[in-house]
């Protein structure tokens, strides 16, 4: 176990730059997730880490010792990959033994480490079998399996659950936290699916186009978001975006939005952002969709809430709610109402408009205001 | 009811006519060697006297030993074939060997160990694919001759290993791609190194890809004639250059149950290689098709 600090990486392929100078300190014991969508460069960060990649410029240090340019086996990480990597022609127990028979530990020191990991992971009946026989599950356990026997200083996992099945997969999502729980050990886990990185994770680093947008806690992610990108890519279903005009209203300032030929003045909470300097102009409102919801009494006279007539333009029953995409300032907006109070399509049908964790964006730099 | 039973009647002749196709096409491929067995065991007075194309009317293995061991072939000592059967074993099993071995290291460094240019370096490689024979004659024994290894069997086998990596790599370089980088990937972070992770992962996956390249290298060296007949003298001759040294001398009376046991005998390998481990051959050639 140790800390990881990421400091400056670039790394480019050729003219292609994949990491623009990433900045990451990870402390002892925490469960970190790169997230961001496909080519964003979360994987190469990750091969980074384990030393399957060079960084072009920067420093891994990992504890006490800089590894930017130490061969893989000499960073003592081990690395779950997504297709699992087990060796095809070894069974499950020299899977988990290889590592360690590659760094000569006694075979009776051996032989008690593998039957600890399997005991962890319940694995211990599989022990004699092929990864061919394996399921996909269970490939998964003898692929973490293998990681947890060197007892190395620090995990990865590349996107380690997205090749089970839906519902493995949020089995496996919880016993991963368990594991974590349990064994207290630094965990980088890269991930393009949002759902897992807010499960799962201590604090969650987004990335796009090889560069860091947010580093933080799962809730200060999802509550405030760096910029436009972050807060839509968190989130599902994501945060509306609407386009509205900043406007005084008493001593504060308000948004306008217009719904059915009728306009409504928001106010907005000063605590989330200062408009002031874009009085008149128009910004971005970030409102998620479960802020938009039908009417109820007890909420109706609170502060930042409004009450705005909206037109049903389609219905999307998830079960526990049903979304509503209504058009507000002629733009699409997504309300999460509950299903019993849901009008027909075409209806126009009254929601609550809480802004107290509303969210403003720059609308050129895309910024958070 | 009656109209199922005529499908199935249908289906019935349909497979009648393709067996039918497919047992004439074998026969048809078969004849020939039907014709060489059949004409080695019979004496040349029955051949002299009838048909060269005839059932024999009696049996005898004794062409197989004249070509064996006792028909005369150029002015050697030793009779027969033996001595050219027994280089063509000396040249074919280090040049395999070596050649297979060659083939698969190439195959690992250029889809594991990618360096700087090294898909130009394959691309190189592949040239020698689409070398003939002939464009190599002449620089070849400029080369062998100035290495002092003209006409020896350590120049034969050389000739054919250095001939022959080109295809072997490419086999091997072909399947390992196919292979999931991440099995070395997780092999380094393991702490293994280069000839760790050569010899305990990529082969022992490697068997399909070997039985091919073996079966491809075996039947092209033991065929080969060009190379057998310029690069050697008559202590390394294969027996394809004595088969021919055999059939062709000028003199005496042409004896065709003799010839047709020598040019089985020549061919036995090859085909002992083919029924052994044919089905691996096929498998294995599509063996980069099917994920694994």
């Amino acid at each position: 176990m140790a800390e990881l600090k990421i400091d400056n990486v670039y790394k480019s392929f050729g003219e292609e730059h994949i990491l623009k100078g990433i900045n990451l300190d990870i402390v002892d014991g925490e469960f970190v997730i790169l997230v961001g969508p496909s080519g964003c460069g979360k994987s190469t960060l990750l091969n980074c880490i384990a030393g399957l990649e060079d960084v072009t410029t920067g420093d891994v240090i990992l504890g006490d010792n800089d590894i930017t340019y130490a061969a893989p086996k000499d960073r003592n990480i081990a690395m779950v990959f997504q297709s699992y990597a087990l060796y095809p022609n070894m069974n499950v127990r020299k899977n988990i033994a290889f590592g360690l028979e590659i760094r000569k530990m006694p075979k009776t020191e051996i032989a008690a480490e593998v039957d600890r990991v399997a005991k962890l992971l319940q694995i211990e009946p599989l022990l004699d079998r092929k990864p061919s026989q394996l399921s996909g599950g269970q490939r998964q356990r003898v692929a973490m399996g293998r990681a947890l026997a060197r007892r190395p200083k620090i995990y990865l996992f590349d996107e380690p659950l997205s090749n089970l099945d839906a519902k493995l997969r949020v089995e496996m999502r919880t016993e991963m936290k368990k594991l974590h729980q349990r064994l207290g050990t630094t965990i980088v886990y890269v991930t393009h699916d949002q759902i897992e990185a807010m499960t799962l994770a201590d604090r969650i680093a987004v990335m796009k186009g090889g560069v860091v947008q947010q580093f933080g806690t799962p809730q200060e992610v999802y509550d405030n978001p760096a910029n436009i990108f972050v807060a839509g890519f968190m989130g599902s279903p994501s945060m509306n975006f609407l386009r509205c005009e900043v406007v005084r209203s008493d001593n504060d300032y308000a948004v306008q939005l217009e719904s059915q030929g009728k306009k409504f003045d928001l106010p907005v909470d000063p605590q989330q952002a200062d408009l002031s300097a874009h009085l008149g102009k128009s910004v971005m409102l970030g409102i998620r969709p479960e802020q938009i919801t039908h009417v109820m009494q007890h909420l109706v006279s609170e502060q930042y809430i409004t009450q705005i007539s909206v037109k049903i333009e389609v219905t999307e029953p998830t079960g526990a709610d049903t979304l509503v995409l209504a058009r507000i300032n002629d733009q699409e907006c997504e309300c999460r109402v509950h299903p019993q109070e849901v009008g027909k399509v075409g209806d126009s049908m009254d929601m609550l408009f809480n802004m107290s964790k509303a969210v403003f964006f720059d609308e050129a730099t895309e910024a958070r205001l | 009811m009656a109209k199922s039973n005529n499908r199935g009647y249908a289906k019935i002749n349909g497979r009648a006519v393709l067996y039918g196709v497919l047992i004439i096409i074998a026969a048809y491929y078969l004849l020939p060697l039907m014709l060489m067995i059949m004409t080695s065991f019979r004496s040349m007075d029955e051949i002299r006297m009838g048909q060269l194309i005839e059932w024999p009317k009696s049996f005898s293995l004794d062409a197989w030993s004249m070509a064996w061991s006792e028909v005369q072939i150029g002015a050697r000592e030793d009779r027969g074939l033996r001595p050219y059967f027994l280089n063509s074993i000396q040249m074919v099993i280090p040049a395999v060997a070596i050649s297979t071995i060659l083939g698969a290291l190439n195959g690992y460094v250029l889809s594991f160990w990618k360096f700087r240019g090294s898909e130009l370096f394959f691309g190189a490689l592949l040239i020698g694919c689409f070398l003939p024979f002939q464009a190599i004659l002449l620089p070849q024994s400029q080369l062998l001759g100035s290495l002092g290894l003209a006409g020896t069997m350590t120049g034969l086998v050389l000739t054919h290993v250095v001939y022959g990596v080109s295809f072997t790599t490419l086999f091997f370089r072909n399947y390992y791609v196919n292979l999931p980088h991440e099995l070395v990937k997780a092999a380094k972070l393991d702490g293994a190194g280069f000839w760790i992770i050569f010899f305990r992962i990529i082969l022992p996956l490697s068997a399909p890809i070997l039985v091919v390249t073996v079966i491809w290298q075996f039947t092209q060296i033991w065929n080969d004639f060009l190379f057998g007949v310029v690069f050697s003298d008559p202590s390394s001759q294969p027996v394809t250059v004595g088969l021919n040294n055999m059939v062709n001398s000028s003199t005496g009376e042409k004896q065709y149950n003799v010839d047709m046991a020598g040019a089985i005998i020549a061919a036995l390998p090859t085909i002992v290689v083919y029924v052994v481990a044919g089905k691996y051959f096929v498998r294995g050639l599509t063996a980069g098709s099917v994920k694994g």
